[in-house]
């Protein structure tokens, strides 16, 4: 799992980017391409000594910039359930516990933990609440709001 | 070429070398002075790293402490070295752990004073006649 | 690709590394790559003092962008081969 494709699946989910210049952006990701530049939604950017903030509604950050980004952990458990998910989409998803597209890694990845890491990101998602998060409801959850930048499979 | 087969040795140059340190606890030093202590989880052709179980470890004098900062992406012209770590190693200089607070107290002042010392210098090259480019790691952009 | 060639050749000799950031670190040439990025084994730090916290490294990967100076021992390096590939580097064509 390259670095980049960990930051296409984080797309939705909180982040901290640390600009080389020692900039903090907090924002929600809202797209990302092979440059890293990165689109960045409810955003509050702190100055580098950490005594002046700004809020931002919508970013945009050029790769080149960037130090370094922060992630939540649950993220790690969100890309090995799209790349588990990939082998059931292409057939056979009898061997699977769960049926076919619709319930993606729903009933293979339990993932009930995740429902904590779930609360921050409803609040742009919308459709996701019942589900409470990242537990298999990739397509559908991410997909139902803005179309999910080509990651939508689903068809809600 | 990344990969050639030298005295029946697989040979990686360059990032393919460190595929082999994947799921290591390594430590990593950033180009602004940081050094971050976490397991290698995945990198890329350009070095970017995903970093996992990532603390930063500040050290003012023989005193650090262990900040806990979770997974990182790091782009890779950031990173200065990538090293393995063995903490059974003989220690030549011991090291004192302290808190959080106390630790990132004493880096203020360290910075503070390093400033100090900085400016001094700025002025006497100044004074001869010297202009000083400043530090090419640390850009400021 | 003239210094990587010479790189090569000096893989499992001891080295000096001095980084842009002041910081020295010894130990043997394990691999180069073509950007000169750097690989170490039986890494040590020159001086622990004012860098203790790498002590514990083993070895390291240093980014060849980031090195300033790597100091060779001298009886491993062929100052007569060195010249004749400069020769040979700077009036043959540039390979795009």
């Amino acid at each position: 799992m390259l670095p980049l494709t960990l930051l296409r699946t984080a797309v939705y989910h909180p982040m901290l980017v640390e600009l080389k210049n020692g900039e903090t952006y907090n924002g929600n990701l809202l797209s990302c391409d092979n440059f890293m530049n990165i689109h960045l939604r409810d955003v509050i950017c702190t100055s580098r000594d950490g005594d002046r903030f700004w809020k931002i509604p919508e970013c945009y950050i050029r790769g080149n910039t960037i130090k370094y980004l922060r992630l939540p952990e649950d993220i790690l458990g969100l890309v090995k359930e799209d790349v588990n998910e990939k082998p059931s989409r292409s057939g056979s998803s009898n061997r699977r516990p769960f049926r076919g597209r619709g319930d993606g890694g729903r009933g293979g990845y339990g993932g009930r933990g995740g429902g904590g890491g779930g609360d921050q990101r409803n609040n742009y998602k919308g459709s996701g609440g019942g589900r409470g998060g990242h537990q298999g409801s990739r397509g559908g959850g991410r997909g139902g709001g803005a179309g999910g930048g080509g990651q939508l499979r689903q068809g809600r | 070429m990344d990969l050639s087969i030298v005295n029946n040795d697989y040979y990686l140059s360059g990032m393919a070398a460190l595929v082999g340190d994947i799921d290591k606890q390594l430590m990593i030093m950033l180009r602004d002075g940081r050094t971050l202590i976490a397991y290698l989880r995945s990198l890329d052709q350009f070095g970017n790293l995903v970093l996992h179980q990532a603390f930063e470890r500040i050290c003012v004098g023989r005193q650090y402490a262990d900040i806990p900062r979770g997974l990182f992406v790091i782009r890779g012209e950031n990173v200065l070295l990538i090293g393995e770590l063995d903490f059974h190693q003989p220690i030549r200089v011991q090291l004192v752990e302290v808190t959080i607070e106390e630790i990132l107290k004493l880096q203020k002042e360290d910075i503070e004073k390093k400033g100090r010392i900085e400016k001094l210098r700025q002025k006497a090259m100044i004074e001869h006649g010297l202009i000083d480019e400043g530090n090419p790691i640390e850009e400021h952009y | 690709m003239l210094f990587y060639s010479f790189f090569k050749s000096l893989v499992g000799k001891d080295v000096v590394i001095e980084l842009k950031n002041d910081l020295s670190i010894t130990g043997t040439l394990h691999s180069v790559d073509q950007y000169l990025n750097v690989k170490l084994t039986e890494v040590q730090v020159l001086d622990p003092e004012k860098y203790p916290h790498i002590q514990s490294v083993t070895s390291a990967f240093v980014r060849g962008s980031v090195i300033r100076y790597i100091q060779l021992p001298p009886d491993d390096v062929d100052t007569q081969l060195l010249q004749e590939a400069t020769r040979k580097e700077v009036t043959q064509p540039r390979k795009e």
